[in-house]
């Protein structure tokens, strides 16, 4: 089964997004900040990178920009509570290849991770 | 090619590259606040006053009483379509077919329901949109239990009765035994629903909730007081799908919480004495629909210290051994 990268400064959210996808039978990583998710992806190879873009140290999208170059092959959710429209489109426009507004729901997650990773 | 900008807050956090028209649309809505850095290049940062254009959307923002209003009048909205949505057969809610799939009602529902999260409301915000929100959000997954037990029991999907007139319980007094809810006239507050009366379970779980259970509501969460005896500690075990090993607890209660609802869980252990609290969600419910499973709500606890999850195993090894 695929590995997922969970990014998100905030333990609650990164706990919720676990929980969900535990089920799934994916392997999952969690980092703190784009920093350690960029560390992460040097030691792992994850498939698909869950990221939030409002975080200490590197933002989420340096760290998409970063991913996208390093590692071509990794595909990005962004799962930000910014939901500014543009801000949607900058991030696709940098290479998300999705964009889900928190709150979200499980099956909004799942459905996603699932669409992600078959794309 | 428009310039691009980062900001941080004063929690540490940084955004960016965007463009200015991004954090203008984030500032005026609010959901930018605390600006307190800002930089052209990600690497050199000032204060905001060393950006010009910056500080002209920090300083453009709406003032918090202006946004306030704002919001009160989004609330007087969004309860003027919740009117309209209650006076609708629950496929014109979600706006497809009559005679859907419990598969198109979910995807419709999930669509329709993200508007009214109330977490999508700032942490300041008037306190009319929270409630609103709140109220549409809990509107909305009432209809969708409605939906689901009717399909399941093979009967076309009919308008849920007495929608307007929903019981809704004042809040609780801490540690009011639950009781079954009392109408009130807070029109606003979140409901806790009733269980519909159901089939009675074919096997009855060994702890009611009317020995343990208070509800208290804190903003968009609900505290949930349990008081933990040795005759009532399978919450933690009996549940097959909810149990202490799988991370939850199962709580037997005529009244229910809706899939999705957060919860702060306090757990008062009688002996040893101890208090235990735990974040967590609903996510699971049995309304009376499976008469297999005992009546109540499922909740998936997160971040419970290991440190607290010992203390719970070794009050039912205790427990276990006296049996």
């Amino acid at each position: 089964m695929a590995t997922i990268l969970i990014v998100d400064d905030d333990a609650f959210v990164r706990t919720l997004l676990r929980d969900m996808l535990a089920g799934e039978g994916y392997t999952l990583l969690e980092a703190e900040d784009g920093r350690a998710a960029l560390d992460l992806l040097g030691e792992r190879a994850p498939a698909l990178v869950l990221l939030d873009l409002f975080m200490p140290r590197l933002s989420g999208m340096e760290a998409l920009a970063s991913i996208r170059q390093r590692w071509p092959g990794a595909r990005v959710l962004v799962i930000s509570s910014l939901d500014s429209d543009r801000l949607v489109n900058e991030a696709l426009e940098a290479g998300a290849a999705g964009y889900i507004t928190k709150p979200f729901h499980p099956v909004e997650i799942t459905s996603a991770v699932a669409r992600a990773l078959a794309s | 090619m428009a310039s691009s900008y980062w900001v941080g807050d004063a929690e540490g956090r940084v955004l960016g590259p965007v463009t200015l028209d991004v954090l203008q649309d984030l500032v005026a809505s609010g959901r930018l606040q605390d600006v307190n850095r800002a930089s052209a290049d990600g690497y050199r940062w000032g204060p905001p006053e060393q950006y010009p254009e910056i500080l002209a959307l920090l300083l453009n923002a709406p003032r918090p009483e202006a946004l306030l209003e704002l919001e009160r009048q989004e609330a007087g909205r969004v309860w003027d379509q919740l009117r309209v949505m209650q006076g609708k057969v629950p496929h014109e809610v979600f706006g497809i077919e009559q005679g859907a799939s419990v598969d198109t009602y979910r995807n419709a529902f999930f669509k329709l329901v993200k508007r009214f999260y109330p977490d999508r409301v700032r942490a300041q915000a008037h306190p009319d949109l929270r409630r609103a929100y709140s109220d549409a959000f809990h509107f909305l997954s009432r209809l969708m239990v409605h939906i689901e037990t009717e399909l399941a029991a093979g009967r076309a999907v009919s308008a849920m009765p007495s929608i307007r007139d929903t019981p809704v319980p004042a809040p609780a007094p801490r540690f009011t035994p639950m009781q079954p809810a009392r109408t009130s006239s807070g029109a606003h507050r979140p409901a806790l629903r009733p269980l519909p009366r159901g089939p009675v379970p074919a096997e009855r779980p060994s702890y009611q909730a009317h020995e343990f259970v208070g509800f208290r509501r804190r903003d968009d969460r609900v505290e949930v007081t349990v008081m933990v005896t040795a005759q009532n500690s399978v919450m933690f075990t009996q549940h097959p799908l909810v149990n202490l090993q799988s991370g939850g607890v199962f709580l037997a209660s005529r009244t229910s919480l809706p899939l999705g609802t957060p919860v702060d869980v306090v757990f008062h252990f009688d002996e040893p004495a101890r208090e235990i609290k735990a974040r967590g969600r609903v996510i699971l419910e049995n309304a009376g629909a499976d008469p297999r499973a005992p009546v109540g709500f499922g909740v998936r606890l997160v971040a419970l210290p290991d440190s607290e999850k010992s203390f719970v195993q070794a009050f039912l090894q205790k427990v276990a051994n006296r049996r």
